[in-house]
């Protein structure tokens, strides 16, 4: 059963279709990123599961039981992370982390110890009495984090919780998150970062205009869009006397020169490289670099959605 | 449960904020005192410059000391004179050292009133002191007509006109109605009241700064991502804005009874109008809280009106100096309301029903406050 699963989901706000009919699902134990350029209705998407908009279409189940904003058992099942920090800043660690207990329902002794718990995990025990205020970006993206843990959660929800850190304090999220999913945790993560979304998910959804554009493991999104990959091919002189050769090679599907630069199109680079460089070989030119391009997320989600990621 | 969480979480940040301690603790008691001091139990001072064993110099001083609402100095010129420039007296009035000599001759005698530029006190020093010199020259004006008859000592003569009675014009002054000071009513508890009204307001009200972060911040939706309910969080923070408000209250009830003796009246019904009046406070930081776009913004407007309205319903410049058009704006704020309801407790010592009007007036304020705050900051949760 999965964790978490998203049925024909909508959402108008007047006459604007903000989310449209999207579906997918989570896994037990798998990490799955919602990608999409701002406006594309990742947040209300992730307000609809977090149960705090209502949804004007569509269902959503949470470990198999229909969710709403008032539902308040599979409320207690979602850890959530905003983006913003957010959190009482005048406040200590240890203070917002048993305020937050209390709301998912801990008793105060129960409280206080989760809220220790939870800082050992997040690495704040040392500064646990030190306001928000004082801490650093990375320390309070920790404590953003480690409130979302607080009530044991069955999903995780992230909502890009490396803006704005370091890359230490970046690795140390991206490495606690996949500590998180080893224990079986499901993990709903949004980001900007695409090596991030490589790094970490099992499964990636590019929402686009309010639709689910495609969905899949990386190798599945690349398949679909059936991109191609590129080989990049340096020469020491004019490359335009091997550009008739170079077409007439199996699975080359474009060659294209500009100056001294061969650009040829594959579906797989890596088997036809040896033919490439025999070719050029034979028409003796000269291969100063050779550069073999694998089509990537970021490739992917610029087709689908025309824009970069972080546009 | 959740709804006392949330307010207690914020009774604390308020109360264990440094700069809270002064502000919500150590002012308001500090304004009841200076207010205090301002109502006024000291008397004004009036330095006199008056020769020593004068027979008729004398008579005027035991006039001017007669006089219980104000203190007479007898001290030097110059000492006068920097007691004038420097506050210490509100006037000064100086007998010159011939007096004896120019009464008995019949002569006219010149006392120089001295005054600092601006002291309100002085123009009523003035008038006092000039009714007092106005009787004691009627009586040396006519011991000096009597010269013209009799062949007598000065002395003498003013004796006669002393004790002569003589039938004249007089005012006989009544007063009608009660008095809006009673006599005996100490200052402090004509000061309390109202600050306990502005700072109840203040205090509440600047708390819809707190409501503004934690929209801005993302921390209301994430309260409401966890299992509780919009209604418990909206509650919850409701309750945390009257708590602060009925702290602030008691600590300025308690405080000044304790400190300055501040007789509050009927405790059933200064609990009433306490309660209610906090209501109306938490309401309007609710309200504030939800409409405000940035923190810049909230603090402004809750100083803003905390102060227009304090001011406007009697809590900086007494309700009972206000007249006209602006005496009937007064009661378009609740503090107007508990202003009068609190001068009925506290001045006259009335019970639940003499202030009932007020009480149902301040409850509207209330309901209403609060139903237009929990509308709209039930809206700002849910999105």
């Amino acid at each position: 059963m999965p964790v978490l699963e998203v049925r024909g989901v909508s959402k108008r706000y007047g006459k604007n279709l903000v989310v449209d009919d999207v579906s997918f699902i989570i896994e037990e134990g798998e990490t799955y990123g919602l990608l999409g350029p701002n406006g594309a209705g990742k947040s209300t998407t992730i307000g609809m599961i977090i149960g705090i908009l209502q949804r004007d279409a569509g269902t959503i189940r949470i470990d198999g039981a229909e969710h709403s904003v008032t539902n308040s058992r599979t409320k207690a099942l979602i850890g959530f992370a905003p983006q913003e920090i957010a959190v009482y800043k005048d406040l200590s660690a240890r203070d917002n982390l048993r305020f937050f207990a209390r709301l998912y329902g801990l008793s105060g002794a129960r409280a206080r110890a989760k809220a220790d718990e939870v800082l050992e995990m997040v690495g704040l025990s040392d500064h646990a009495g030190e306001a928000v205020s004082t801490f650093s970006g990375g320390m309070a993206r920790r404590v953003n984090i480690g409130l979302s843990l607080l009530n044991d959660p069955k999903l995780l929800i992230l909502d890009e919780p490396t803006v704005g850190v370091d890359p230490q304090s970046r690795n140390s999220i991206l490495e606690s998150v996949q500590a998180l999913t080893r224990g079986g945790l499901s993990v709903l993560y949004t980001t900007h970062y695409m090596e991030e979304a490589e790094r970490l998910c099992d499964r990636v959804g590019i929402i686009e205009s309010g639709r689910l554009r495609a969905e899949g493991t990386q190798r599945e999104l690349v398949a679909q869009v059936g991109e191609d990959d590129t080989v990049l091919v340096t020469l020491g002189g004019p490359a335009d006397k091997a550009l008739d050769r170079l077409r007439a090679l199996d699975r080359v599907s474009e060659v294209s020169a500009d100056g001294t630069r061969i650009r040829l199109l594959t579906e797989d680079a890596r088997g036809v490289l040896p033919s490439v460089l025999r070719t050029l070989t034979e028409e003796d030119m000269d291969i100063r670099s050779v550069e073999v391009q694998e089509p990537d997320l970021e490739a992917v989600f610029l087709r689908l959605t025309g824009k970069g990621l972080r546009e | 449960m959740r709804p006392v969480v949330i307010s207690a979480l914020h009774v604390r940040r308020v109360f264990r904020d440094r700069t809270n301690i002064f502000f919500v603790i150590l002012l308001p008691f500090l304004m009841v005192f200076m207010m205090g001091l301002m109502y006024g139990e000291s008397r004004p001072v009036l330095g006199l410059v008056a020769p020593q064993g004068s027979e008729f110099g004398d008579r005027l001083v035991e006039a001017l000391e007669e006089e219980e609402r104000i203190d007479v100095l007898r001290v030097e010129d110059d000492r006068m004179r920097d007691l004038v420039e420097s506050g210490d007296a509100h006037a000064g009035l100086v007998v010159p050292d011939d007096y004896d000599a120019r009464v008995s001759e019949g002569g006219r005698v010149e006392l120089e009133f001295v005054t600092r530029s601006g002291d309100a006190s002085a123009v009523d020093m003035g008038i006092w002191v000039r009714s007092v010199v106005a009787q004691e020259s009627s009586l040396l004006s006519t011991a000096q007509v009597t010269g013209t008859v009799r062949d007598e000592d000065f002395g003498e003569r003013l004796e006669r006109a002393e004790e002569t009675e003589v039938a004249g014009v007089r005012v006989d002054s009544v007063t009608t109605g009660e008095s809006a000071f009673p006599e005996g009513i100490s200052s402090h508890s004509l000061a309390a009241p109202p600050l306990l009204l502005l700072y109840t307001f203040i205090t509440a009200l600047t708390t819809c700064l707190g409501i503004v972060q934690s929209r801005r911040s993302g921390v209301l939706r994430r309260m409401y991502a966890t299992p509780t309910s919009a209604g418990a969080i909206v509650f919850g923070e409701a309750l945390g804005r009257f708590l602060i408000a009925l702290v602030q209250a008691l600590l300025i009830l308690v405080g000044s009874a304790l400190l300055f003796g501040v007789d509050w009246g009927d405790p059933l019904a200064t609990t009433l109008v306490t309660t209610v009046f906090c209501m109306v406070s938490a309401g309007a930081a609710l309200l504030l809280g939800s409409l405000a776009r940035t923190e810049g913004g909230a603090l402004a407007a809750a100083v803003g009106i905390s102060l227009g309205a304090g001011a406007l319903g009697g809590t900086m410049v007494p309700l009972e100096s206000f007249e006209g058009t602006m005496a009937e704006l007064a009661y378009a704020t609740p503090h107007a309301w508990g202003y009068d309801a609190f001068s009925t407790l506290v001045r006259d010592q009335g019970s639940v029903g003499d202030v009932a009007t007020n009480l149902v007036v301040l409850l509207g304020f209330a309901v209403a406050l609060m139903g237009l705050g929990v509308w709209r900051f039930r809206s700002a949760v849910t999105g």
